[in-house]
């Protein structure tokens, strides 16, 4: 037996309160139905911006080593910070070849230096490569190396590939493309010329393909970039 | 007591005229998201029945452009109004996303305002009613013999309800509530309609899709060149199968999925069966079956400097020809691969089997250029060298031999710029072009896919891959063939298929899925499990019993049915009467 109620006023029951409407003051009435409205799109604003977990490469003793690089200040001659543009530093990085063993950029420093973002799927990159071979073969005693920086591919394509075509210059891969972003690669082929000191020269986006194919090395647009480097 | 009053009419203008409670006015009304339903459902319709702009078109202004031209011809003059007002796009106009967003906010606040409410009648529920609401509660029933209280308690709790019982003087008062939850059946509801608009806005804004076109034995990006998730797509085998009459019966293609330098998955994605993975969706799209494999390598270096897959996705005129002697022996009975450009006219320099004679057979376009015309022409000045022009399904004879031009079939091929061409044939073909064609192609058989269907002209052998425009000779090449033009080697690495894949993600799917569980759940409480409370008022004379249930119970005739098990003789008999028809 429970305690008797109060006797209620005369009057209905509340036989529908779903469809009453009652206003409870601004806090219940409006901000807390905008505030579970915000939760639902951040919630979902969340849920999509953290992206999908990123698959690490198993190959890699240890992939988190590889990436960019801040750059000794004893080996920046401009006094500015590392960018990817004409008269800066270029920025440094430190990814693993293909061999298995690892080069540094800043390493470089002394050699003039032609980095070039590809891929094996980029059909203009497939285009420019025996380019890239030729002037190679043509500068490398002169003091070029070429850097082909492979955007996230697997060893075994890009093996096949260099075996290929013949490539003799390091092939370094950049698993999780942080170092093509740093670049602000946007497309691909693109290469960046780099001096002796470790300056950006310039930089082409873009396949060296056509004139070279009709002039040879020698008087292309490529060689001259590399000529400027060079000096 | 006019100042009293003014001060309240004052009052209720204030309150009339403060923003927040028009906003919240209009969010709980009914109308209101009755008026929105109807908006989008009239936008939906708006979508269906006008032609949508393909997402190939969107965003660029000149196939807009073109796009609205074809239009132009349906709606005239309506054209550039309805395309400003965005109902060629419906789906993706800001006002639609406008819409399902005051959607949104419209049920949320609807279903706040009503939470409370409905929260406090299930926690703290009205246990007593005032004694003239059992002569006019909507379900009611009076039974004329008293039942025993705690019989009428016994009953209740055996049908589940929760009871409380109170007693006054000589009055038992019962209150019964039971399945108090259900009524929050309408919020699970609720947040589904919520959810659903939610997983549409989220395909909308956050959906990917990408369409790739992937020849055997390559890789394709997901994405642009930067992107966290990057992931490449090498298509190992694409596949078709044909049934006799060479219509397509399934397209299927086994995938290699890489991500940050590893393969990560492989597998088969079939036109109603995608392949996943983290999220994404291959799907098979579509099938191109004339492709080849072609390797160009540098003899000075033994370096590869071309090896590409691709797509002979134009077609060349192959006329099918056959060559009797004066005795009516077959001499030829082939489909010639034409190679030289004559004017408008299209052949090649054909050696008669049989005998020493050579001619120059082609095709070129009549008078009419409707048609094609077989053009026969053989070298010399002697009498009878063959001069012949001869309508397709005819037969001729010149120069002691009978030509018969069965039809015209064609070919499979494709002009390919940026050639690589051996010194010598770069001045007469500037451009590094060459028109490569395939003959004996076949797909849908044994190493190409399995079926019978043949598209295109085939003879007995190989498929073989002519290369026009290296100089000074035709390469002719059969899968695995290598031929050398001055310092280049050029091998037909095989046929090759053609896999389009689109890949898409939507993670609106969950929300979806959800959703649609939580709507039916919502639906199912409201409607088969519906909240009953029951007030009973027992007086030594009569019982009285008054209720309150959703509108699909027959909660009269429950009362009944719960005074007759509680031992209340007319409440059987009422009962009875109740039920018969």
């Amino acid at each position: 037996m429970s305690d008797i109620p109060p006797t209620p006023e005369p009057g209905d029951v509340d036989e529908a309160p779903q469809r009453r409407r009652v206003w409870a003051g601004p806090w219940r009435s409006v901000v807390l139905p905008l505030v579970v409205v915000a939760a639902i799109v951040g919630a979902i604003w969340y849920i999509e911006s953290r992206g999908l977990p990123f698959v690490e490469s198993g190959s890699s003793a240890d992939s988190g080593d590889y990436g960019p690089l801040a750059l000794p200040a004893e080996r920046n001659p401009t006094g500015r910070d590392p960018s990817p543009e004409k008269e800066r530093a270029a920025p440094d990085f430190l990814l693993e070849t293909l061999g298995g063993s690892t080069l540094r950029l800043s390493d470089l420093q002394g050699k003039a230096v032609l980095i070039n973002f590809w891929a094996t799927w980029c059909q203009p990159c497939r285009s420019e490569v025996p380019h890239l071979v030729a002037a190679y073969d043509r500068y490398r005693q002169e003091g070029l190396e070429i850097v082909a920086v492979n955007l996230q591919e697997d060893e075994g394509t890009i093996s096949r590939f260099v075996q290929e075509f013949g490539l003799q210059f390091p092939v370094v891969i950049d698993r999780s493309g942080d170092v093509a972003d740093k670049y602000r690669v946007i497309g691909i082929p693109t290469s960046f010329f780099i001096d002796r000191s470790g300056v950006v020269r310039s930089i082409y986006t873009g396949p060296f393909v056509g004139q070279q194919s009709r002039q040879g090395i020698g008087e292309s647009d490529l060689a001259q970039r590399i000529e400027e480097i060079l000096r | 007591m006019a100042k009293a009053q003014a001060a309240r009419s004052w009052a209720q203008t204030a309150r009339e005229l403060d923003p927040l409670r028009a906003v919240w006015r209009l969010f709980t009304s009914v109308r209101w998201a009755l008026i929105l339903l109807a908006f989008l459902a009239l936008a939906c319709l708006l979508g269906v029945l006008l032609p949508q702009m393909p997402s190939t078109v969107r965003g660029d202004s000149a196939a807009v452009a073109d796009w609205l031209d074809v239009e132009r011809g349906k709606f005239g003059v309506f054209t550039d109004p309805f395309y400003r007002l965005g109902f060629f796009d419906v789906f993706h106009a800001r006002w639609f996303a406008a819409g399902l967003g005051l959607l949104v906010v419209s049920v949320t606040v609807c279903t706040a305002n009503r939470f409370f409410p409905i929260w406090r009648t299930i926690r703290q529920p009205q246990r007593r009613v005032a004694d003239t609401y059992f002569q006019r509660a909507h379900h009611r029933a009076e039974f004329a013999t008293p039942v025993e209280p705690l019989a009428l308690e016994g009953v209740l709790q055996r049908h589940r309800y929760r009871v409380e019982r109170f007693q006054e003087g000589q009055t038992t008062y019962l209150f019964a509530d039971r399945y108090s939850w259900s009524q929050l059946g309408t919020f699970v509801s609720h947040l589904a309609l919520i959810l659903f608009i939610a997983g549409a806005l989220v395909s909308k804004f956050t959906g990917f899709s990408e369409d790739m076109f992937v020849g055997e034995g390559t890789t394709a990006p997901v994405f642009a060149v930067s992107n966290p998730n990057q992931m490449q797509v090498r298509v190992v085998d694409a596949v078709a199968r044909f049934n006799s009459q060479g219509q397509p019966l399934d397209y299927r293609s086994e995938l290699a999925i890489y991500q940050g330098g590893e393969e990560v998955k492989r597998c088969t994605a079939t036109v109603n069966g995608p392949c996943a993975y983290n999220g994404y969706r291959f799907h098979q799209a579509a099938y191109f079956g004339f492709g080849a494999e072609l390797q160009v390598r540098d003899l000075r270096s033994g370096n590869v400097i071309y090896k590409e897959v691709l797509a002979l996705a134009d077609s060349m005129p192959a006329p099918h020809v056959i060559v009797r002697d004066g005795d009516g022996g077959t001499l030829m009975d082939a489909t010639l691969v034409l190679t030289d450009f004559v004017e408008t006219a299209y052949g090649t320099t054909v050696s008669i089997p049989g005998s020493d004679r050579t001619m120059w057979i082609g095709v070129r376009p009549d008078d009419s250029n409707s048609r094609l015309d077989l053009v026969a022409f053989e070298p010399g000045e002697q009498a009878d060298a063959v001069r012949l022009l001869l309508p397709e399904g005819q037969r001729a004879s010149a120069g002691g031999l009978d030509f018969e031009f069965v039809s015209v079939q064609r070919l499979p091929a494709s002009f390919q710029p940026d050639f690589p061409l051996p010194p010598g044939s770069a001045e007469e073909s500037p451009q590094g072009q060459v028109l490569l064609e395939m003959s004996n192609v076949v797909y849908g058989v044994e190493k190409t896919s399995s079926g019978e269907a043949v598209a295109v002209p085939t003879q007995s052998g190989p498929p073989t891959l002519s290369v026009v425009g290296i100089s000074p000779v035709v390469l002719n090449l059969e899968p695995g063939q290598t031929a050398s033009a001055g310092d280049y080697e050029y091998t037909f690495l095989g046929q090759r298929e053609f896999a389009g894949i689109k890949v898409k993600r939507d993670r609106s799917e969950n929300l979806i899925w959800l959703a649609t569980g939580l709507l039916l759940v919502g639906l199912g409480i409201t409607f088969y499990v519906p909240r009953r409370r029951l007030w009973a008022k027992i007086t030594p004379e009569r019982t009285y019993l008054a209720g309150v249930a959703g509108h699909l119970a027959n909660f009269r005739k429950e009362m009944g049915k719960l005074g007759a098990e509680a031992g209340s003789p007319d409440a059987a008999q009422e009962e009875e009467e109740d039920g018969s028809p």
